[in-house]
């Protein structure tokens, strides 16, 4: 790359979908952030692609300029806007594919349910299912830890949140994780999708049950019974919360378990510090969330012509917020490729910034914990079987593992009051 | 030492109840952030800059 790529004359060749990029892309995005922090790329018919914290934050932080907004006509599955790159020709999520004033409506309507105080009262479902989760396979020694244990665990304590029911988790986890990394061209992606669709047409079924019986502490309930903005919702409202709250909430979440326990099985000092100072897990996840960013990167629409980071980004226009090449800035973090649970402060963007900031970032941070405290006490010591595990082969949507065999001595299961 | 949130700032990132939970405090409704007291106790002068500084938002304004 040289000083003068990077414009819409002179574009770089990037992909954040490329299997290469999945390879190299701490490399990939030191040399752009050096060289050119807000650079055009041709692919996907043409997008700016943002590296730098500061410019990642301007454009997050400026909603009116850089929108979110989606529309898609569903008969002839065509559209324009939205947060991801290529177009996905599905109906938009809400909140976060919507910009003020109805932004505010929907946020509003929800954010009580996602907020700290709401969260607390999920930990104990979450340490139930973990406990249920690990009591399955804890007398085996072995188990796919995505598939047995970082998968679920979310997946059960989305489908408490929504009001589903959860002797479905299998149908439901599963879907959510391999229509990530399932490549659209896979003998196998017509099943994904089909098992995406049934747990869209399981909330809608849910969602009309509901609407018949007194109001419930779920959230398909709360949509079915209260209003928005004077209204009660449509039910294609309310899938598009129920495609944001669940595609934002479960494979995310996985992701960062996942990556974390990876990172602990290798670095065998920072695990041992971390069984012993408990209180010190927190900031270990902030530093995970940091260092491998479960959302790689998501797209804003560019709604006046503006300069940024010296480019100029016109109107129509197609950006790319990436997340985890803001959190690897040096400019903003000392050794950033390193994880180090004793920085002094740390600002990372993983759960994204400005009105858009992820709604379930506390229910994440508290599954975490769950996940890390039931590993902790009653598998301390696994090994990864590298041969069968497998990161995403392309991690522009997650950055995660497909798959992670894991082998440990086989414990007792423990009493608990969740059975599956 | 004063600390103050700029309502219009703070998103919820919540990263100041990790570094200084004695002095701010996020909402039950919205996950967003507001700080205990103005005036900062001086045992907590070094959190609350630690907590100013992880705001992504750069929503908290410490006045020394």
């Amino acid at each position: 790359m040289d000083q003068k790529q990077g414009t819409k004359a002179n574009p770089i060749a990037f992909d954040h979908e490329s299997p290469e990029h999945a390879e190299n892309w701490p490399d990939e995005f030191r040399e752009m952030r050096e060289k050119c922090p807000v650079a055009w790329t041709d692919r996907h018919g043409g997008y700016w692609v943002a590296t730098s914290y500061d410019a990642v934050v301007e454009m997050a932080r400026d909603p009116e300029t850089f929108s979110s907004a989606k529309s898609f006509d569903p008969e002839t599955a065509s559209g324009s806007g939205g947060i991801t790159i290529p177009f996905t020709p599905i109906p938009r999520g809400l909140p976060v594919e919507s910009d003020p004033p109805e932004w505010n409506l929907f946020r509003d309507f929800i954010n009580r349910r996602f907020a700290p105080k709401a969260v607390e009262g999920f930990r104990q479902d979450a340490r139930n299912f973990a406990t249920a989760l690990l009591n399955r396979v804890i007398e085996t020694g072995e188990m796919d830890l995505v598939n047995d244990f970082t998968g679920p665990v979310p997946a059960m304590v989305t489908m408490k949140l929504m009001g589903l029911p959860l002797s479905e988790w299998r149908e439901f986890a599963d879907p959510l994780h391999t229509m990530v990394f399932t490549p659209k061209e896979a003998p196998e992606y017509a099943q994904v999708v089909a098992g995406v669709d049934w747990i869209f047409q399981r909330c809608a079924e849910e969602f009309m049950r509901y609407k018949g019986l007194p109001e419930e502490p779920n959230l398909l309930s709360y949509f079915a019974h209260q209003p928005v903005g004077g209204r009660l919702l449509e039910l294609n409202d309310v899938l598009s919360l129920a495609n944001n709250i669940i595609i934002g909430g479960v494979d995310t979440t996985t992701a960062l378990t996942t990556h974390a326990l990876e990172y602990l099985h290798h670095h065998s000092e920072a695990k041992a510090r971390l069984m012993a100072e408990p209180s010190l897990v927190p900031f270990a996840r902030e530093e995970f969330l940091r260092v491998f960013s479960p959302i790689h990167c998501l797209a804003r629409n560019v709604t006046r012509s503006v300069e940024v980071a010296g480019q100029d980004v016109d109107e129509g226009d197609r950006v790319m917020l990436v997340w985890a090449a803001a959190n690897r800035d040096p400019a903003v973090f000392e050794s950033p490729d390193e994880v180090n649970f004793d920085r002094a402060s740390n600002r990372h963007l993983a759960f994204g910034s400005g009105i858009h900031r992820c709604i379930g970032s506390s229910f994440a941070r508290m599954m975490f914990e769950e996940m890390i405290a039931q590993m902790f006490a009653r598998i301390p010591d696994w090994t990864i079987d590298y041969e069968g595990a497998r990161r995403y082969r392309s991690i522009g949507t997650i950055n995660g593992w497909e798959t992670m065999p894991i082998r440990f001595p086989p414990g007792p299961k423990v009493p608990c009051d969740f059975e599956i | 030492m004063e600390v103050a949130v700029i309502d219009e700032r703070c998103v919820g990132q919540g990263m100041c109840v990790l570094y200084a939970p004695q002095a701010f405090v996020l909402s039950d409704e919205d996950g967003r952030s507001q700080a205990r007291f103005r005036q900062v106790p001086p045992e907590l002068e070094d959190a609350v800059r630690r907590a100013a500084q992880a705001c992504p938002e750069q929503a908290i304004i410490v006045t020394e």
